[in-house]
């Protein structure tokens, strides 16, 4: 429940956006983040469905490739 | 300070401290990574990293569940939750049910959600009926709640809110004659929408180093790293070693958000008691949407252990830190992710679950001396 991940924008409606990450996609509110200006193409750091920070693209792929990694090795 | 957690890990070892250090964190992302990285048995052996109050599912008040699970059988509502709420066992006799999944089963319009905007959805589809979100969780869960709350609900949705800060308790912990650790890796995701100062008083007022640090090994190795360095120059700082997401002040519109749709309030947290100005309600210009102002009340104090962890179960004091999960007696044994007994292995955040799911098969309950552990 507590871990935010990193997803790309892909459209803006108002406040809801679409996200994608890993071939998954989400509606995603950005409620939050009113006060930022985000745009298609951004990366945010969602939170169940809320989009909590914006994150730099940097940043959002070494994160998944540091998740890709230590959920590989997962074993439940 | 793009080194690796290989490089962090050398750089720990070259710090030449010593002395035994308990570095407790407090957020089950923290305790999933550095669980499933196998972060305990590379960190030098005088390092212990201890799972502290970071799993929100477990120390949500038993009352809370099962006013929860009575709304859904004794009101014409639907019930939201996250799903880990759905498992948590609540004392009751055997033949009633004893958690929602339970509740649902038998009859109660129970479903489990993953955002608050799916609340929302359903709200608006069945605008005739009741739909109640039992929302727990801590502040990064809290803050859309509220968020959702502040963009204008619809006004069948109500919340039953069991939201909580996670500072109080490390606070708690710090007044205590035995807080259980010298240096604290502070929780990321908190602090991105609360910002990093909340966790000042840790170094302040209590002389503890802390870090504020991501979930990925490298950025939790770099906190322990900072904390170590800390403790050996004899200095103190809260240290940001998440910078590319936590900023100073945080999520500044999310904290407008929250403090516009709640108030801090004192809260009981399950298995440990009231804990001062830890807990979050609605404020009265929200009390349309107040599942507790809606509805008649079904606490029940004559309950057997209402209230309390399930019996045998230590959740408590592995929240605390007290004890690590697999000195629970019924670790493993008794108690496993298939057939849980208390919150600490339902949910994805509890250290039991987390420590199970990783590989800890070991319990190591026998020949201690319960007695010793406090
Ligand atoms: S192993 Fe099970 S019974 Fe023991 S503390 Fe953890 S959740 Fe409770």
């Amino acid at each position: 429940m507590c871990l935010a991940v990193p997803m790309k924008i892909t459209a803006i409606d108002g406040y809801q956006c679409t996200c994608e990450a890993r071939g998954i996609e989400r509606e995603v509110s950005l409620f939050m983040l009113q006060h930022e200006d985000v745009k298609a193409g951004d990366h945010v750091l969602v939170h169940v469905g809320y989009a909590i920070q914006k994150v730099s693209d940097e940043e959002a792929t070494e994160t998944w490739a540091l998740f890709d990694e230590m959920l590989g090795e997962e074993h439940v | 300070m793009a080194r690796t957690a290989t490089e962090w890990l050398e750089a720990l070892r070259e710090l030449g401290v010593e002395r035994p250090v308990r570095i407790m964190n407090v957020c089950g992302g923290h305790e999933r990574s550095i669980s499933i990285a196998g972060l305990r048995s590379v960190v030098p052996a005088n390092i212990e990293l201890v799972p502290g109050p970071g799993c929100p599912v477990c120390i949500c008040p038993e009352e809370d569940v099962y006013e929860a699970m009575q709304l859904a059988l004794h009101e014409d509502i639907t019930l939201v939750a996250f799903g880990d709420m759905l498992r948590v066992p609540v004392n009751v006799p055997k033949k009633d049910p004893r958690s929602l999944e339970q509740a649902k089963a038998a009859g109660g319009d129970i479903r489990p959600i993953a955002s608050p905007t799916e609340a929302v959805r359903i709200a608006r589809e069945n605008p005739e009926r009741k739909v109640v979100f039992f929302a727990a969780g801590f502040e990064t869960t809290t803050a859309p709640v509220a968020a959702m709350l502040a963009e204008g609900a619809p006004e069948n949705l109500l919340v039953l809110l069991s939201g909580r800060l996670t500072w109080p308790a490390v606070a708690m912990l710090l007044d205590s004659d035995k807080p259980g650790f010298d240096a604290l890796i502070a929780p990321g995701h908190v602090a991105t929408v609360m910002g990093p100062e909340e966790w000042g008083f840790v170094v302040d007022k209590h002389d503890i180093p802390a870090a504020v640090s991501g979930f990925t090994p490298e950025s939790l190795v770099a906190g322990m790293y900072s904390v170590m360095q800390q403790l050996r120059d004899g200095r103190r700082d809260l240290d940001n070693c998440y910078p590319q997401v936590v900023r100073p002040g945080g999520n500044a519109e999310a904290r407008r958000q929250l403090s516009d749709v709640m108030e801090v309030v004192d809260a009981n947290w399950r298995g440990i008691g009231v804990i001062p100005a830890s807990g979050f309600a609605l404020r009265d210009a929200y009390a349309a949407h107040d599942a507790r102002q809606h509805f008649q009340s079904y606490a029940d104090e004559s309950r057997k252990r209402v209230g309390e962890m399930p019996p045998g179960c230590d959740c408590a004091k592995v929240v605390l830190g007290k004890i690590y999960p697999n000195e629970c007696r019924l670790y493993g044994a008794a108690c496993t992710p298939r057939k849980p007994i208390g919150p600490c292995m339902v949910s994805d955040e509890g250290a039991c679950r987390i420590w199970w799911s990783s590989g800890t098969r070991e319990n190591v309950w026998e020949g201690r001396k319960r007695d010793a552990l406090g």
